[in-house]
């Protein structure tokens, strides 16, 4: 019973790593934390993944909602992970990918804007106070 | 007398008015300056499209001829494979979390590739790259199964605590080369 978990609580700080009634407690502990910590590393990561892809995308004029939201609308569909990669070891692919989301970003604008004609039985007319 | 006055009196009126409602009319179709006249982006003028599809057509040849010719160093591409996109060069080790029904040393085709690039040019798929234009071959090296995973559920004052151990099969593949056919259009 001993040996199963000696090898796991040699490297603990204290008591923790001598005695036996002690270092129940604290594997117990670590097994937990593990299991729990397996699901917020996807969270961390993809926190982490998007500082770097902001941080990129600022280097560039482009903020990072405008930035996926129009790679999105073009229809490219790399993950955020892929996008930090790419951010950090392959940097003209980068540009290329923001130079994309900028444009398609005015052609939103253009496209919202539409024709810059009021609709019918509508008439403008300034107001004189005097 | 008064008369007079009253009648040069509303005269003088009448052309004021006649005369202010002229000279400060606007001319027809400009709207004031409010905060909501113009849209809150700046104004943007897109390039001439005739001149655009040519200059797109001069980049398409070249890239094509770059390719035709050889040109490209290292190739690097993007490709969707078990649920995970994967940053994939040649002489490459790539690990699955899972079973591939193939046996080892047999050679894979991946298919989904999103994105395949170069020094010089990348070539960004919508969302994904044609078949003819790029070709990734991987084989299967490996096929072993984890280290074992421990889940525990302990709380505590309630007598409760659950251990199980999770073993996941997993799978090495080597991507052996990543070709481009220059089939641009």
């Amino acid at each position: 019973m001993n040996q199963n978990i000696l090898f796991l609580f040699q490297h603990f700080r204290g008591r923790k790593n001598r005695c036996y009634k002690l270092a129940v407690r604290s594997v117990r502990r670590a097994f937990v934390k593990s299991t729990k910590a397996r699901k917020e590393k996807k969270r961390f990561l993809r926190a982490l993944w998007i500082t770097r892809i902001e941080a990129a995308s600022l280097e560039h004029g482009l903020k990072y909602p405008a930035f996926i939201s129009n790679l999105l609308k073009s229809q490219v569909e790399l993950n955020r992970k892929m996008i930090a990669d790419l951010a950090i070891y392959e940097p003209k692919t980068f540009k290329s990918l923001a130079a994309l989301a900028q444009r398609r970003r005015q052609e939103g604008f253009l496209a919202a804007l539409g024709d810059g004609k009021e609709p019918e039985g509508i008439f403008s007319r300034i107001v004189h106070h005097y | 007398m008064a008369a007079a006055r009253r009648a040069a009196a509303s005269w003088f009126r009448l052309a004021v008015r006649h005369r202010s409602s002229q000279s400060q009319a606007p001319p027809h179709g400009l709207v004031a300056k409010t905060s909501l006249s113009s849209p809150p982006w700046p104004e943007v003028k897109l390039p001439d499209p005739v001149e655009e599809a040519k200059y797109h057509a001069e980049v398409v040849q070249k890239v094509n001829k770059m390719i035709a010719t050889g040109q490209y160093g290292r190739l690097f591409a993007v490709v969707h494979f078990a649920s995970k996109q994967w940053k994939v060069t040649s002489e490459d080790l790539i690990m699955m979390d899972n079973v591939l029904e193939a046996e080892c040393g047999d050679r894979i085709r991946m298919e989904k590739v999103l994105l395949v690039g170069a020094d010089d040019f990348t070539l960004i798929g919508r969302p994904l790259l044609g078949k003819d234009l790029v070709h990734v071959e991987a084989t299967v090296i490996e096929k072993t199964e984890s280290w074992p995973k421990i889940n525990m559920r302990f709380q505590k004052r309630r007598n409760y605590q659950r251990k199980r151990i999770i073993v996941n099969p997993q799978t090495v593949l080597r991507i052996n080369t990543i070709d481009i056919f220059p089939s641009l259009s």
